[in-house]
């Protein structure tokens, strides 16, 4: 067996050997199993939830009596985001954005009843998921198990005896990273064969749990190479443990927090009620279809005259009324989605900042990573936001034509339709985007992560050659 | 004894090296045949840890040449230290092994056999009762650890062997049971160099003792043929090494 491969048998053999080691594996393991299944129970009784809610106001919606249609322009409908099936694994933005959204003409609702504030202040400190286990405290073993696994040597005198033997400095450098790189993934099996297992039964495809397990093996590999790394470069045991405890506060602690704290500073997003009086201004702007000396309305007016070859909007075929709600929802929708997307264009600087400094803290690029894959990131949400919105506007603009056209042919005081009509309003029906659809998110991460596995193996190869001249 | 080339096992001609600014061995002329055991004495800072660094390789002096068994430790580092059996100072050895544990260990490491038959003489040489050899080493006292590694340089049966204080730590008895090993070395022609402090088990054993000061060999005295060497007067010499230039 080459000194390599001896060097890794050993490092294993001490693990398995040491109770403290072993209790705090099967500890992570054990939590990234309890996290799983939790994970899953939540999802499955959210994703009940949703059904049943779901179908509950559809029933109630396709119940409503013969009406006025504007009178169900204002009832509107709830639609509800079914959760992704990875997102059981890195729930992401989900518990913060909201998943339910209530559709009705003239205004823009946002997502309502997130999770985290609904629920206690403990899962405002993140929920129990295992990307939750595996992003934030199996660094923490990993820095544990590799913390000494060179100085350690030193210190005993060992270093300096296996050299004696003809190992070269790099043949323990490469045995002590194959030992820990193999840990590492060791302690991301079980998290492994929960995505594996969900892939095997067809409840999420290969083609996203591949990368997804291949993201959280390189993050797990980047701490165990970091670890027995500093560990080269250090004399002291407590100087490296020292070290990775304050590398891990500030990537994976630190930075996540504070990044976007500083983009919110440089882009700051305005805040509900600036949102809401910007958006009535520009309302207000447009014009008062009610006012007859109302100059856009006046056009308006003159042009479905026009169109119809008539004088007056009493001789139109069509409900005047009716046109003026589907020109006034076309004009609000617009300024909607102007504000909506200016909005969407901050958020998304925000983010690019964020993501820009991953380089510093891949935590960001394996969460970016996690999160896309798993579809419970931003642009996912926002994607969800976009298919209810062209829903939502198709539902209102049916619904004034309706009005347009069949209420002249009713007539008297209170002219009502066919509740038969609202039965054949189509239902919404989200399409989760694939995550490829957005490579930028998949693959500036991943090259993140390998950058720094490469950087870590060059340092590693600095501090093999480092140890060797320093064996005197 | 015979004088010729290949019986220096062991051979440092003008031998400088510095650590920085900071001169350790200026000069420095050694050599020890196969079936010698060679006593390097001096003070703290005197050179002798350094001089056995250059042996095994661990450093490139700046001037002259190094040889083991006629390999250079520096330009091949791993042909020397496979001629070389090295016994550290305060080496701890893994306390997650048992004692047979970790001779295999090594052994495995420098490419040699580690089955029983091995290790089991070496450690019986050493005198460590046989009730320990499968016990984990957390529990022993340092006598035993260096017993231990000293079962480890046996066991590797090579014809140099570099000792670093070999017997700090031992007790008298152990220090007699390291002593008569040593003889056993120096009759299967093994050439020893022992680094020490302890001027009786130098004067014991060894068949040569040098008086390292400032980086070079001041004096060395020899024993005769039947005549050992004069206690009290290496000691007075001893004292005056220690003062370092």
């Amino acid at each position: 067996m080459s000194p390599v491969c001896l060097i890794a048998r050993d490092e294993w053999r001490a693990l398995l050997r040491n109770r403290a080691g072993l209790l705090a594996s099967g500890l992570l393991v054990l939590l990234v199993l309890v996290a799983s299944f939790t994970s899953l129970e939540r999802r499955a009784a959210i994703e009940a939830d949703r059904e049943r809610y779901q179908a509950s106001v559809d029933e109630q919606f396709d119940q409503q009596p013969d009406r006025h249609p504007h009178r169900m322009v204002h009832y509107g409908q709830f639609v509800f985001r079914p959760i992704a099936p990875l997102a059981f694994f890195d729930t992401g933005v989900d518990s913060y954005t909201g998943n339910t959204i209530f559709l009705e003409g003239h205004r823009q609702n946002s997502a309502n009843f997130a999770e985290a504030r609904q629920s206690s202040l403990l899962m405002r400190f993140g929920q129990l998921t295992p990307a939750f286990v595996l992003q934030t405290l199996a660094p923490l073993l990993l820095i544990f198990l590799g913390f000494a696994s060179i100085s350690r040597e030193r210190e005993r005198g060992t270093l300096r005896l296996m050299a004696a033997q003809g190992v070269a400095a790099r043949q323990v450098m490469l045995g002590k990273l194959l030992a820990h790189g193999v840990i590492a993934l060791i302690i991301g099996l079980p998290a492994f064969l929960v995505l594996s297992g969900f892939a095997a039964t067809g409840a999420a495809g290969w083609a996203t749990v591949l990368p997804m397990i291949a993201g959280y093996a390189a993050w797990l590999l980047l701490w165990a190479v970091l670890s027995v790394v500093v560990s080269g470069l250090f004399h002291r045991s407590r100087d490296a443990l020292a070290i990775l405890i304050g590398v891990w506060m500030v990537g994976v602690i630190l930075l996540p927090r504070v990044l976007p704290v500083m983009a919110e500073q440089r882009t700051q997003l305005d805040t509900n009620i600036e949102t809401e009086i910007a958006l009535h201004r520009k309302l207000a702007d447009i014009g008062d279809s009610h006012d007859p000396e109302d100059p856009y309305f006046n056009d308006f007016r003159e042009q479905v005259l026009d169109e119809y070859g008539v004088e007056s909007i009493e001789d139109l075929p069509v409900q005047y009324a009716g046109l003026v709600s589907i020109e006034g929802e076309r004009l609000t929708t617009g300024i909607y989605a102007d504000s909506a997307a200016r909005s969407s264009a901050r958020e998304n600087a925000q983010n690019a900042l964020v993501h820009d400094f991953s380089i510093i803290s891949p935590l960001i690029a394996i969460r970016q990573l996690s999160m896309t894959l798993a579809g419970s990131d931003l642009a996912s949400h926002y994607d969800f936001l976009q298919q209810t919105e062209a829903f939502r506007y198709n539902f209102v603009q049916r619904l004034n034509r309706m009005q347009a056209e069949l209420i002249p042919g009713i007539g008297g005081e209170d002219p009502r339709i066919s509740a038969e009509y609202w039965q054949e309003i189509p239902r919404f029906h989200y399409q989760a985007p694939s995550p490829f659809s957005r490579p930028s998110d998949l693959i500036w991460p991943a090259a993140v992560l390998l950058g720094w596995l490469v950087a870590l193996s060059a340092l590693a190869a600095w501090a093999s050659n480092r140890l060797e001249r320093n064996l005197r | 004894m015979t004088q010729g080339a290949a019986d220096r096992a062991i051979e440092l001609v003008g031998v400088q090296h510095s650590y920085g600014a900071a001169p350790v061995l200026r000069g420095l002329d050694l050599m020890v045949r196969r079936g010698e055991i060679y006593a390097l004495l001096g003070g703290n800072g005197a050179g002798k840890s350094t001089t056995l660094s250059a042996l095994l390789g661990f450093i490139a002096p700046s001037e002259g040449s190094v040889r083991v068994c006629g390999i250079d430790p520096v330009a091949d580092p791993g042909g020397a230290r496979a001629q070389m059996a090295y016994v550290p100072e305060n080496v701890s050895l893994y306390d997650h092994l048992t004692a047979r544990e970790n001779i295999a260990y090594f052994l495995a490491l420098a490419g040699n056999d580690a089955d029983a038959s091995v290790i089991e003489p070496a450690l019986t040489a050493v005198g460590l009762a046989s009730q320990a050899w499968d016990r984990r080493m957390s529990g022993f006292s340092k006598g035993m650890r260096q017993k231990v590694v000293i079962a480890l340089a046996l066991a590797r049966d090579v014809p140099v062997l570099l000792l670093d204080e070999p017997t700090s730590g031992l007790d008298p008895r152990a220090v007699l049971e390291f002593n008569s090993l040593l003889d056993t070395a120096r009759e299967r022609q093994v050439a020893v160099l022992m680094v020490t402090h302890d001027l009786v088990s130098a004067v014991d054993i060894a068949d040569r003792i040098g008086f390292l000061t400032a980086g070079r060999i001041e004096e060395e005295q020899q024993a005769g043929e039947g005549v050992r060497f004069d206690l009290n007067s290496l000691h007075d010499r001893y004292a005056g090494a220690g003062q370092v230039a």
